[in-house]
């Protein structure tokens, strides 16, 4: 897109678009609802260079560098500090090993956070550097999701922003989420203009048939309706395929929490035995009574709730529903059971031609694109000038996994939200 | 009060993320399918996507016919799941406006209560920028209405509602997924010509297929070392 001729470049600000698509953001939100602590993981897909050229009676030409984001997918980490240490000192091997030969397409990475500011903390930041290095991306983005919830937790709310800190200004970005809405082109005429002209209508109608075919469906329709077939087939039998990978995954992940169980069941009989047997040695009383009152604290933190009595605690293993369970009996090669045919002629639409003689054509549609009434007078446009002051959210209590292993009675009397400035507690334990 | 919370399992909510942010044009909706438990828990296992009758910009009501064929679907769901699913609320999306319901919304909610006092309201909201701060923001919040007294307005009240995490996708939840192009298909039939077919191919099948070809690939990745992880701990075992 260079121009021809002389003249005087002049590389204006890059901006920067950054989009995402619904699928990849809502599976980000599935993930962390997924997790009881942050999670995080990296971001995927591709960075392009568009080039705006503009040309003035001057000759001088100034082109504008918009720099375009699009995040295609994201890959989990499974639990955190997976690739880096308290530190924050990046494991390059352990990065390799969780992004195999998909680190071509990392473009940035992101953190899901609960109650917690929409900056990056210190140890993001150290990371961030590393990671630019480490992957030889030089405008590395970092997403930021920040969840907050009303004190009665009927209403939450996700926040979102895309920074590039390795840029000195505008290091926030907008992220666009590209949908049906914002992507169609303009909206399609639906009746066409009244004609009367004879011949305008003579030749519509000589030159009608090479759009029809036998049933009366224009061929385009026709044409393109197949290739929606083809795709919609494609989508019920990929779909078909991940679900099973759900049930095998669902499966092997129960076998696997059941062998951990009876690994814990047996290596707690076994130091039963040695202090029965030590017991046995040593007859003297013990001075010492709290030694076995203390849980594990692996099975404390497991039966914690969430931050309010009415929260449910994370479903162990065992609390699979049922249904599942049945269904990996009932598991078939068939595809889903809806197969309703989408691509029967019959749903083809079967418009009359636009400017067909004498009278608009009466859209198929039937109906009236009249705008409706505004909403009732309570909404406005969500703007909000005191973002920071969230006054709306009030901060709810922080959850378990953030604050250091303290004793039952304590959790039950609810905490404050005493957040460490990075989010994550220093004392998690590893998610299994 | 009739319900104490609501539990909306993790992958029903995914579906309704999806739906809620296919489109920011227009309002989308569907119905909330599980049941309510002795302690007036409504679990919410799946949702089904509805077509929208009435394309005015924000008018979410659903058709008896609708509410009629959801019944049918949920009853296959329980065949299907061996459990006792029905309608148990409904969800719409609020593109560009405030999470809260409108006066519209909190009635055609008490509407509902009246043919159920457990059926409950769920509001995405989302394509929503600060852009001041350049932060965007998804809410979502769960309510019923009330009537303060006989032959006064509708009021809402708000309901607890708590995403459960639910590590697989359940099969339901996918079906439900893959009807939004079926649907949309089938409005454009009705409304509009292949130019819209042809966008909606581009930013919802695609991306709706791109997404099942990575999660696909995840799940095999994460099966591999899954089985691997059960070896060594069969091993492990063994030893003991």
């Amino acid at each position: 897109m260079t121009p021809r001729g002389a003249s005087v470049y002049r590389w204006d600000v890059s901006i920067m678009a950054a989009s995402i698509s619904g699928y990849t953001f809502s599976s980000v939100c599935y993930h962390s609802a997924n997790s009881n602590s942050d999670h995080e993981g990296f971001l995927l897909g591709e960075v392009r260079h568009e080039e705006t050229v503009s040309i003035s009676d001057t000759q001088i030409s100034s082109s504008e560098l918009l720099q375009v984001v699009e995040v295609h997918n994201h890959e989990p980490c499974a639990q955190l500090f997976s690739f880096y240490d308290y530190a924050g000192q990046v494991n390059e091997e352990s990065l390799n090993r969780i992004l195999k030969d998909r680190r071509k397409n990392v473009i940035g990475w992101y953190r899901f956070r609960r109650n917690t500011q929409q900056q990056m903390s210190f140890r993001e930041q150290i990371i961030h550097k590393q990671l630019t290095q480490l992957l030889g991306v030089p405008d590395l983005v970092f997403l930021l999701f920040s969840f907050i919830s009303t004190a009665n937790n009927s209403t939450h709310a996700l926040e979102y922003v895309l920074f590039r800190p390795n840029r000195r200004y505008n290091q926030r970005v907008t992220l666009s989420i590209p949908n049906l809405g914002n992507t169609s082109q303009q909206e399609y005429k639906v009746s066409s203009v009244p004609n009367t002209s004879l011949n305008y209508a003579k030749v519509i109608k000589e030159h009608g048939a090479e759009f029809f075919d036998k049933d009366g469906v224009m061929k385009d329709i026709r044409t393109i309706f197949q290739v929606y077939g083809a795709l919609q087939d494609k989508v019920q039998s990929v779909c078909g395929e991940v679900e099973q990978s759900e049930r095998v995954k669902e499966k092997v992940q129960e076998e696997v929490n059941k062998l951990k169980q009876q690994i814990v069941l047996r290596k707690r009989k076994t130091t039963d035995e040695e202090r029965r047997l030590q017991e046995a040695q040593n007859p003297e009383p013990r001075l010492t009574p709290e030694e076995n009152t203390e849980p594990p604290e692996t099975s404390l933190l497991s039966r914690v709730a969430f931050h309010t009595p009415s929260t449910p605690e994370r479903p162990g293993p065992s609390a699979n529903p049922p249904a599942y369970a049945d269904l990996l009996s009932l598991q078939n090669d068939s595809l889903l059971p809806f197969s309703s045919s989408p691509t029967s002629a019959a749903l083809l639409p079967r418009p009359q031609a636009v400017g067909s003689p004498g009278h608009p054509s009466p859209s198929p549609l039937g109906l009236g694109l009249s705008a409706g009434p505004n909403p009732a007078a309570g909404q406005e446009d969500d703007e909000e000038d005191d973002d920071d002051d969230s006054s709306e959210y009030e901060n709810l209590v922080s959850e378990v996994g953030q604050l250091p292993p303290v004793s039952a009675s304590v959790l039950l009397q609810g905490r404050p939200a005493a957040l460490s400035p990075d989010g994550d507690a220093s004392v998690r334990g590893s998610q299994t | 009060m009739a319900v104490s919370a609501v539990h909306l399992e993790s992958d029903a909510f995914l579906v309704c993320m999806n739906h809620a942010l296919s489109t920011e044009k227009e309002e989308v909706m569907g119905l909330c399918i599980g049941e309510v438990d002795t302690n007036r828990i409504v679990h919410i296992h799946s949702v089904i996507i509805l077509r929208r009758s009435d394309k005015r910009k924000d008018r979410v009501e659903i058709s008896p016919e609708q509410l009629s064929s959801a019944a049918t679907e949920s009853y296959r769901l329980a065949e299907m799941t061996g459990r006792p699913m029905r309608v148990v609320g409904w969800y719409h999306s609020h593109p560009h406006i405030t999470v809260w319901p409108s006066h519209v919304d909190v009635r055609t909610q008490a509407m509902y209560q009246m043919m159920d006092q457990g059926f409950v309201g769920l509001i995405f909201s989302c394509f929503i920028e600060d852009k001041n701060t350049k932060t965007g923001r998804v809410l979502y919040t769960c309510f019923q209405s009330v009537q303060a007294q006989k032959g006064s307005e509708y009021e809402r009240i708000e309901i607890p509602i708590h995403v459960i995490p639910h590590e697989a996708i359940g099969k339901v939840c996918l079906e439900s997924a893959v009807e939004l192009p079926r649907i949309l298909c089938q409005e454009d039939i009705q409304f509009v010509f292949t130019k819209n077919l042809c966008s909606q191919m581009s930013a919802v099948s695609g991306p709706l297929l791109q997404w099942l070809e990575n999660r696909l690939e995840q799940n095999k990745q994460n099966i591999i070392e899954l089985q691997l992880e059960k070896e060594r701990l069969t091993q492990e075992l063994a030893t003991m």
